[in-house]
């Protein structure tokens, strides 16, 4: 099986390090991976999206226009992507920034507010971990143990900040369950 | 081996550290900022060296004079950085320097567009300068292979004293996937050249140079040239997928285009559809032969490529009218989802009165 | 009394506005703007006394003020075309700069303006006069073959360090030397700031960027190029000056500056070269009101302002 995702915000909100840990969640459990950012002059503090494929098997095509499942950090991102992602699916809202539903009921709904938790956490900063604590629970791609394994290995250098992350993915990770 | 995820571009940088090559000389240019970038901090940790040129055109003369001196040298740029290129590509082709160039292709021409293209495939494989020349081209699919070619191209670019071209798209450049090195070369143990101007101390003068003002020598040196290219097809490289029975239409793409299509084969085989995938993985030499007796058990062909049509002419040249060769490109920086692919080869084989299922 | 009008929606929140206003009459909002920026608002209106220094400062022409009837307005010269740049890069009031020479000389339907290669890539939307777009570095080479072929109109060039100084050396000295009745716009921001912040010629000694993460070593890169002075070694008659963009009253000094350049060209006196020290607070890693101050601390060190060359005729 194969699971393609986009992840997208403002930004600075950090969702290329986001789809950057489940690549790398995926590769540690020996899982075929790849990892695109879209690129261009727009994506300076404009919006900002990348592409994640893990797989059991050779990757074709790195990028995706009908993902399986969306992490949409804000507003203009879930309605840049709604429509794309295949019924089936998962999205992942983040309800601090985004006011409205998806209009699609064929897909699973997550909303978390991660603005909010990762306030909560330590900072606000962290919001990008809640999102992605909250899709590891509801896809099951990727296990907590593994996501914190990868946050260890690679966001370690400030233990404080390491620390906000490890709870900001944990609680995301918590809604994630309850809510699937 | 240790895997890393890693950024088609940081991933050659790093390559070409694996490979003994120690001197990098560049200009930033979207792209493919980050092998500059990687290389300007990692060349100093190693003992090499890493100079922003003013611009392309000193770059690639840098790496002139550097490979004239006997080292091994790299540079990268994208397709108005190339155009800018084409002067030493052609002065080290007629001086028989080996040299590796890195070629990440965004849409043309004039400024154009940033995103990913093939549209330089002439440029790389028929010239880009001026003269009767030519460069292995290769063009990786993976940030794997592209870490293999790097290497590879050294190795081919001393093997036939010729410059090397690794030609990839901006998708490649950008993207990350797991990638392992092999063992590094230290430069130390790479081999002399003999014929590099590093002090005539205890043998004759060398010179490196490319102008015959004598016609027939200036001949004799073009036949000799030519019986070097052809000498290249013994490294010539390709791939097949599902193409080891009869298929009504064969894919023919590279780099990631034939990712694409790969994904497209495996939807279509799905449906029962029989289609495979040829993919040149050497685009100068051309897999011409193989690609030709691929062609024998395929009812027709389709060539699919980021450009309006380049490799094509190769792809044509090689059926040489045996089958019919058809054409599906984007461009402008947009790609082709692998439907858009399923789409054209169920169109092709309806033309050619093939049941579809 | 004087009233400030803000053009909210086209505003990036930068807040050099509000940091020029000596009166502090203008504050930031509390809501956001249709690009998600907090924006300008006059919350002491009383106290203001239409100095018009937001205005100048003002890199997305945002910002207008009418005092007694009279309202500032952009210039003809420019399209009104929402420019591309970062909140708080210079660039946006080089560009109104520009708008007001060609207005004050009353040129714009016989100005040609050449966009270069770098942030500056899409000035043909902001210029409202004819246009041609130039390959990295080769605009002075494109002024001279226009000027050469059309010597009744008035080019300039618009470029960046990386454009006029690195790839497009040649070009530029050449085109001094031959003393192109051409205008160029040299903007000086130490960095590459469309490629993402590489080192520029112009880079400062020390200085952090994207290809000398250690800071700039001299001993590898060389020192930073002062074009102005380089120039100057040429036996050519020319207008070389250096300005900066960083306050108000620097801007005017600029935009005498700029108003001269195209003046002597127009007269057929001599090649003209303004450069200006202009921030790239993306680049740089900073906020656009420190940018400009990096630019008096740090950059006019090495850069000093003011004329270098003037033609005799003048
Ligand atoms: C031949 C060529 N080389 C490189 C580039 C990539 N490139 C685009 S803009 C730029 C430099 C921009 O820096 P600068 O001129 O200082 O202007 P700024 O962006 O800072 O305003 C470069 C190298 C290109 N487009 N063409």
């Amino acid at each position: 099986m194969q699971s393609e995702i986009i992840l997208a915000g403002f930004g600075g909100q950090g969702v290329l390090l986001i789809g950057k840990l489940i690549a790398l969640a995926g590769m540690d459990d020996n899982r075929e991976v790849t990892w695109m950012p879209a690129y261009g002059p727009e994506m300076r503090g404009g919006t900002c999206n990348c592409t994640v494929v893990v797989g059991d098997k050779k990757i074709g095509s790195p990028i995706s226009k009908r993902p399986h499942h969306l992490i949409a950090l804000n507003l203009p991102s879930l309605d840049k992507f709604e429509d794309e992602v295949r019924p089936g699916g998962i999205i992942v809202t983040n309800t601090s920034l985004i006011n409205r539903r998806p209009k699609r009921d064929d897909i699973k709904l997550v909303e978390v507010p991660a603005n909010a938790i990762a306030i909560e956490a330590g900072s606000p900063r962290a919001a990008n971990m809640v999102a992605l604590g909250a899709f590891a629970a509801a896809s099951g791609l990727v296990t907590l143990e593994g996501l914190i394994d990868v946050l260890d290995k690679n966001l370690a250098k400030n233990p404080k900040l390491a620390e906000i992350n490890r709870v900001a993915v944990s609680r995301g990770y918590e809604l994630g369950r309850a809510g699937a | 081996m240790e895997k890393k995820l890693m950024k088609g571009c940081e991933a050659i940088g790093e390559a070409a550290i694996c490979a003994g090559a120690r001197l990098f000389f560049g200009y930033p240019i979207t792209p493919q900022n980050e092998i500059p970038e990687y290389l300007s901090s990692r060349m100093p940790q190693v003992g090499g060296t890493f100079v922003q040129a003013e611009s392309e055109v000193a770059a690639s003369n840098m790496l002139y004079g550097a490979s004239g001196a006997g080292k091994r040298v790299i540079t990268s740029s994208s397709s108005p950085g190339i155009s800018l290129m084409g002067e030493a590509l052609s002065y080290m082709a007629g001086a028989e320097l080996p040299a590796v160039i890195v070629s990440i292709m965004r849409a043309g021409p004039g400024l154009g567009g940033i995103l990913p293209s093939q549209s330089d495939y002439f440029q790389a494989t028929k010239g880009g300068g001026h003269g009767d020349y030519r460069v292995m081209v290769l063009a990786p699919e993976t940030v794997q292979e592209a870490v293999d070619h790097t290497i590879k191209a050294f190795d081919y670019a001393d093997k036939y004293r010729n410059p090397v071209i690794i030609l990839a798209d901006g998708i490649l450049g950008q993207m990350m996937e797991p990638v392992t090195f092999p063992e590094p070369v230290r430069p130390e143990d790479l081999p002399e050249k003999p014929w590099a101007t590093t002090g005539a101390k205890g043998r004759e003068r060398n010179i490196v140079n490319s102008l015959y003002l004598n016609p027939d020598v200036l001949e004799e040196r073009n036949w000799q040239l030519v019986k070097k290219y052809e000498a290249m097809r013994e490294d010539v490289e390709f791939d097949t997928y599902h193409l080891d029975d009869e298929v009504d239409v064969m894919i023919v793409a590279y780099g990631t285009v034939a990712r694409i299509a790969r994904t497209a084969v495996d939807t279509m085989r799905e449906q029962g559809m029989r289609v495979g995938l040829f993919r040149p993985v050497t685009v100068y030499p051309f897999p011409s032969d193989a690609l030709a007796e691929a062609a024998d058990k395929a009812g027709a062909v389709l060539t699919s490529e980021l450009s309006t049509g380049q490799m094509l002419e190769d792809v044509k040249a090689a059926i040489a009218g045996k089958r019919p060769v058809e054409f599906f490109g984007r461009v402008g920086g947009n790609l082709m989802a692998p439907e858009e692919i399923v789409e054209q080869v169920t169109a092709l084989m309806e033309r050619q009165g093939r049941s579809v299922a | 009394m004087p009233t400030v009008h803000v053009e909210k929606d086209r505003c990036k929140g930068c807040e050099l506005c509000t940091r020029v206003c000596p009166e502090q009459a203008l504050g930031m909002s509390e809501k956001i703007n249709a690009k998600g920026y907090f924006y300008p608002v006059a919350k002491e209106a009383d106290k203001c006394t239409g100095c018009r220094r937001c205005v100048l400062m003002c890199p997305d022409e945002a910002i207008q003020v009418e005092v007694k009837g009279k309202r500032t307005a952009p210039p003809e010269a420019l399209t009104g075309a929402p420019l591309h740049y970062c909140p708080g890069c210079t660039h946006g009031v080089i560009h109104s700069l520009i708008g007001d020479a060609i207005d004050h000389l009353g040129i714009r339907e016989k100005t040609v303006g050449i966009a270069p290669v770098g942030c500056s890539v899409l000035a043909y939307n902001y210029f409202n006069v004819d246009m041609q777009q130039a390959s990295h570095g080769r605009a002075l080479a494109l002024a001279t073959g226009i000027k050469r072929g059309r010597p009744d109109l008035a080019v300039f060039t618009y470029q960046g360090d990386g454009d006029l100084a690195s790839i497009g050396m040649a070009e530029t000295v050449h085109a001094a030397n031959r003393g192109e009745k051409v205008t160029a716009i040299f903007v000086n921001n130490a960095i590459y700031g469309m490629t993402g912040g590489q080192m520029a010629p112009t880079t400062l000694p020390g200085q952090i960027t994207s290809t000398t993460r250690a800071g700039r070593d001299v001993k590898h890169a060389g020192e930073p190029i002062r074009m102005v002075e380089l120039l100057n070694e040429l036996q050519t008659p020319a207008y070389l000056t250096r300005v900066s963009v960083h306050d108000p009253k620097h801007i005017l000094a600029a935009r005498k500056a700029i108003r001269k350049a195209f003046k002597y060209q127009m007269d057929g006196v001599c090649f003209s070269l303004v450069e200006i020290l202009s921030t790239c607070p993306t680049g740089w890693g900073q906020t656009p009101h420190d940018a400009c101050g990096w630019v008096v601390d740090k950059m006019t060190p090495y850069f000093p302002l003011g004329d270098k060359k003037v033609p005799e005729a003048a």
